[in-house]
């Protein structure tokens, strides 16, 4: 991962929040994310994001579940200890329901959610770059990547003619880190310009 | 984006003008703020309960099962009551956070959080009866199916006692990542407003690094819809697997092939009843009147009058085959052991019948729904109720078996046994106002999520589409 | 600014097809009448038992219609509002079904007094055996056509109410007040009906015209599984209604995004009704009771071993698979399909329920048993599409049908 600089602006409002990532997206600069308290419906296709296959995962983690119960209680009763219960047949499939079952819930929710927290990395003492402090009380933040092409005062400046209440320029890491959240961030530099 | 959107007619679930920030501030406020005198009290209270039953469980692992009065034929007493009376319980916060999020009752994220913590505590004190009355709970881990030097002698894949293990074990599980996938982001909130160091710190490690980035909400709503569509079938098949215990036997009044949806219903009736019992509490005690409404609890009502009424069609369903069946077994369980009041245990079924069938029909009336002290009284008198059919089902079903010779002398519970279920209660609210404290009560996120659309300031604000003719409307904003 | 096309015209071919429909019915009950029902004992509980589970499962299909507008009314609910005209139109099959339910029933009990149907019928028999002996209170001519009467008739009043009231919604603009009450008036009608259908349908009607064939057997389960069973269908029914009229371009508020929710409850009560199967079937296969098991005896590894085999992959197997994912749910074509293949399946499963204890020996199912549903199909095309014409497809001022308009999944 690398250090890269963004222009981020904060909206206080999703109903300008659409327009503006419309706009911004048009005008060919990339959005590096959009950080809301809440998820907002459509964000994702606003910023032409495909749809998560995270349940398809799930489906395969469920059936594997499946698998797993029917052919471990089938193996132990018929092949490896055969015991007589109740005079049921070794291969009583109907008493076998339950558990495969819950098995396969278990896999599917277990391995769904360990899926969620690698795609989206996340885990106990895994930190990463605050844009602003209130994106998770009552600010939409949008952070915007800056190559060395791009101008960013005039991306600041068309920033807040989108609507956004606030702007600024910060430079970053994109991605993760191991840290923890009360010792200070180190791989931020002081904004360097505000516009109201 | 689509239009925000609810008729007029709806009751608001958020009251009080609230903006985002607002929820934010009135939400972390206990959390932030030093806990009250009330807070302490009952703390303590609860800790105290907990302690006598570490004892009592502590008599019972060192002198045996003998300390508690269960006899001869009555094998299982207060502990299996007690067990499926705490699973029962759980079931109501999974009903809350998975049906009705599939349902899309908006009403269910003012309460889920608590509800659904209540379910992770519930479920905890529930598996403390089926281990502590192993009796040599020291050989616990040989329900676990592994290749052991025992024979290799598996598990008893047949066995509903066995279906048991797995089942709790995976509600148990399940539950807590469902529960937890949604307290991230609340975390991530607490996070980003914490003051001091060691909160940073910690609230900070509880919310694995959550940024709120659009890629991660949207797979976290992917996640949530699974979860509560894996959680549906999950919470039924749980109360199902513990009807099963009684119902695969061939006991009189365990053996009827309605239990398993009689029990999921009773399940969610108790589970509601507990869910009020502390909603009305949290509400007073933290100043959440605002986003657990009177609508709310009104909502959780008629969810109790249908239960009920359900549970009510069962009982009656199976008092009527005892009869019907003409089988003697089940007409002496049915009409002798349990319908009759003069029977010895008698009073318990008709207790059972009072509180749960006859009393929740109250809820019928709108103004009773809508009467806290009312709602409160019956929150308690569904719950005795529910025990009393737990009880009613295992005692008065085992105390007379087939030969006179062998029944058994009346049973009452001695007090370690008493003393068990009540440090259950005290790890229940041990745990409940350690959550109430340091975690977010209400899903932060979740509330802010239906703010626009029926919080009280911004449904005054689709005035303009509530008036307009529905030819207009559809022109408007039909997809 | 469009006008809504709120007026349905019955298509000729529409009418062409019922009729066909009801013609070969007829037909089919004509030459059973003559081949069968006068051919000994037999032939006549066959032919008999044939038009028993036809009208029983059609007439508590339809009357499932009308139980999803009052438990989607009691939960609140706005998003059916777009297409609820639908169910209301299927539930007015329910006077028809019902009146030819009752005189089936009423000739079985009463006229033919046929003991080869209903054991406990036969006062000999009942006398010298303790238990039918034991049973006289519910088993009786008398209390089961005064029941049947009476579950038959309040379904009918009781849905009619709720049909009137529906009507209040085309006639003006409401403004909240007005609106409140309308809501409130629906509620208490449709717990009215919620009521009497949990003491009828979720428990009295299915142990008395269906699971008394098995005078001996009993199960606590049967009425809520048959409740599944006919419920279940009832979506799939409303959906095949729904579809009829989007590809007709009606219900132009009516999106992907209601079917989607209809697909829902198909998937979930197609998997409620295998949950139910599965404990009733289970806890008896486990205690293994003779007297219990006898109703499964030669299903299972009897003459119905396929069809019993059969109700479990189409009701369960192909529901769970096929309409498990999202895009299933949202595809016209693919919800046509299962829609036919579910109420086909629940057909069967309402065969073999009744059938099964009346021809233990061998299946019957054939040309009859088609041709007698099809006079039922044909029925219910002609009266639904009568009923979808006879009023505005969408209930204009319902207060909910804005919500159900930008209604999403």
């Amino acid at each position: 991962m690398a250090k890269k600089t963004f222009v981020v602006g904060a909206f206080s409002d999703e109903a300008v929040l659409f327009p503006a990532v419309k706009k911004v997206r048009t005008a060919g600069y990339k959005i590096h994310d959009v950080y809301t308290p809440f998820p907002v419906h459509g964000l994702d296709h606003a910023l032409g994001m495909r749809e998560t296959s995270l349940h398809t995962a799930g489906f395969i983690y469920g059936i594997t579940g499946t698998t797993t119960a029917l052919s471990c209680i089938s193996w132990i009763f018929t092949k490896d200890w055969p015991l007589n219960i109740g005079g049921k047949p070794h291969f009583a499939l109907p008493a076998w329901v339950p558990i495969t079952f819950e098995l396969t819930v278990l896999f599917a929710a277990v391995g769904m959610v360990l899926t969620f927290c690698y795609l989206c990395q996340l885990a106990p003492f895994v930190k990463k770059h605050t844009f602003h402090i209130r994106a998770t009380d009552d600010l939409f933040i949008m952070a915007i990547e800056c190559t060395d092409k791009t101008n960013t005062d005039e991306l600041q400046a068309f920033l807040s003619s989108t609507g956004a209440t606030e702007v600024n320029l910060q430079h970053a890491e994109a991605g993760w880190w191991y840290g923890r959240y009360d010792q200070e961030q180190q791989l931020i530099t002081e904004p360097k310009a505000t516009v109201a | 984006m689509h239009l925000k959107y609810e008729s007029q007619l709806r009751e608001p679930l958020v009251t009080g003008n609230k903006d985002y920030h607002q929820v934010t501030e009135d939400i972390c406020r206990p959390i932030e703020a030093k806990p009250t005198k009330l807070w302490y009290v009952g703390f303590f209270i609860a800790v105290t309960l907990l302690m006598f039953g570490v004892y009592s469980v502590y008599r019972e692992v060192t002198y045996g099962i003998g300390q508690w009065n269960l006899n001869k034929t009555i094998g299982w007493g207060w502990d299996i009551t007690n067990f499926v009376w705490w699973v029962g319980i759980g079931h109501a916060g999974t009903l809350i956070s998975a049906i009705l999020l599939l349902f899309r009752q908006g009403w269910r994220t003012g309460v889920n959080r608590a509800a659904e913590a209540m379910t992770i505590f519930a479920v905890m004190c529930a598996g403390q009866f089926p281990i502590f009355h192993m009796g040599r709970v020291w050989m616990a881990f040989f329900v676990l199916p592994y290749p052991n030097t025992r024979g290799p002698l598996w598990t008893n894949f047949n066995s509903p006692l066995l279906w048991d293990v797995f089942a709790i074990s995976t509600y148990f599980t399940v539950s807590l990542l469902f529960w937890y996938s949604g307290l991230i982001p609340d975390f991530a909130t607490v996070r980003d407003r914490a003051k001091t160091k060691l909160r940073k710190l910690l609230y900070g490690v509880a919310s694995f690094g959550w940024t709120g980035s659009t890629k991660h909400w949207q797979r976290h709503e992917s996640l949530s819809l699974v979860l509560a569509g894996l959680s549906t079938p999950l919470v039924l098949s749980v109360h199902t697997i513990v009807s099963f215990d009684f119902a695969t036997s061939v006991i009189p009044g365990w053996h009827t092939t309605i239990f398993p949806p009689y029990f999921v219903a009773g399940a969610v009736f108790s589970g509601f009843a507990m869910v009020q019992t502390l909603m009305l509490m949290l509400r007073k005690i933290f100043v959440l009147e605002d986003y657990i409404t009177l609508g709310h609890i009104e909502a959780m009502n008629k969810v109790i009058v249908l239960t009920g009424s359900i549970v009510g069609c069962a009982y009656l369903t199976e008092l009527f085959m005892g009869w019907y069946s003409q089988n003697k077994y089940e007409g002496y369980t049915f009409w002798y052991s349990r319908a009759n009041l003069f029977s010895p245990y008698g009073w318990s079924y008709w207790g059972m019948m009072a509180c749960n069938v006859i009393s929740p029909q109250l809820f019928w009336s709108r103004k009773l729904r809508r009467n806290l002290f009312v709602t409160f009284f019956m929150s308690i008198i569904v719950n005795i109720g529910m025990w009393f059919e737990r009880f009613v089902i295992i005692v008065t079903s085992l105390y007379r078996d087939y030969l006179p010779s062998s029944w058994s002398p009346y049973y009452s519970p001695s007090i370690w046994e008493m003393g068990f279920y009540a440090g259950t209660f005290g790890l229940f609210f041990t745990c409940f106002f350690l959550f109430a404290k340091y975690f977010p009560v209400i899903a932060i996120a979740e509330i802010k999520y239906v703010l626009k659309v029926s919080g009280d300031n911004y449904k005054a604000g689709v005035e303009k589409e509530e008036k307009m003719p529905v030819e207009e409307f559809v022109h408007e904003y039909a997809h | 600014m469009a006008s809504i096309r709120a007026q349905f015209e019955i298509p000729g071919k529409m009418k062409t097809w019922s009729i066909a429909l009801i013609a070969i019915g007829i037909l089919a009950f004509i030459i059973g009448l003559v081949t069968k029902a006068t051919h000994g004992e037999h032939g006549k509980v066959e032919f008999i038992g044939t038009l028993m589970y036809n009208s029983i499962f059609f007439t508590l299909v339809c009357n499932a219609s009308m139980f999803f507008i009052c438990a989607t009314t009691l939960a609140m609910g706005g998003w059916q509002i777009a297409f609820r005209r639908v169910p209301e139109a299927i539930s007015t099959v329910v006077p028809w079904f019902g009146g030819i339910t009752w005189l089936i029933l009423f000739y079985v009990v009463v006229i033919d007094h046929n003991h080869h149907i209903y054991h406990w019928l036969d006062e000999k028999a009942v006398d010298g055996d303790n238990i039918l002996r034991g049973k006289k209170g519910f088993l009786n001519p008398t209390f089961y056509l005064v029941w049947t009467t009476l579950a038959i008739g309040l379904w009918i009043l009781l849905g009619r109410r709720m049909r009137k009231l529906s009507s209040q919604a085309d006639e003006k603009a409401m403004d909240a007040e007005e609106g409140q009450r309308y809501i409130w008036k629906n509620t208490v009608s449709a717990a009215l009906f919620i009521v009497w259908f949990a003491l009828t349908v979720g428990s009295t009607i299915p142990w008395l015209w269906q699971m008394s064939i098995d005078a001996h057997w009993y199960s606590t389960m049967y009425s809520w599984y048959t409740f599944a069973s006919s419920f279940v269908s009832g979506m799939s029914l409303v959906a095949l209604f729904v579809i009829y009229l989007k590809n007709k371009g009606y219900l132009e508020f009516t999106t992907q995004e209601h079917l989607h929710d209809i697909g829902k409850f198909m998937f979930a009560f197609s998997i409620f009704w295998t949950y139910l199967w599965f404990s009733q079937y289970m806890l008896i296969w486990y205690a293994n009771i003779p007297e219990e098991t006898v109703y499964f005896q030669h299903r299972v590894l009897g003459p119905y071993k396929g069809i019993f085999f059969l109700n479990l992959i189409i009701n369960f197997v192909c529901p769970i698979l096929i309409l498990m994912k999202r895009g299933a749910k949202r595809n016209y074509t693919l919800i046509t399909f299962m829609a036919v293949l579910i109420i086909f399946g629940h057909w069967v499963d309402f065969y073999q329920m009744v059938m099964g204890s009346l021809s233990k020996e061998h299946v019957t199912l054939g040309w009859l048993d088609f041709g007698i549903a099809a006079f039922f199909v044909g029925m219910i095309i002609m009266i639904v599409g009568k009923s979808l014409a006879s009023k505005p497809l969408v209930a204009k001022y319902h207060p909910y049908l804005k919500e159900s308009i930008i209604h999403h999944t």
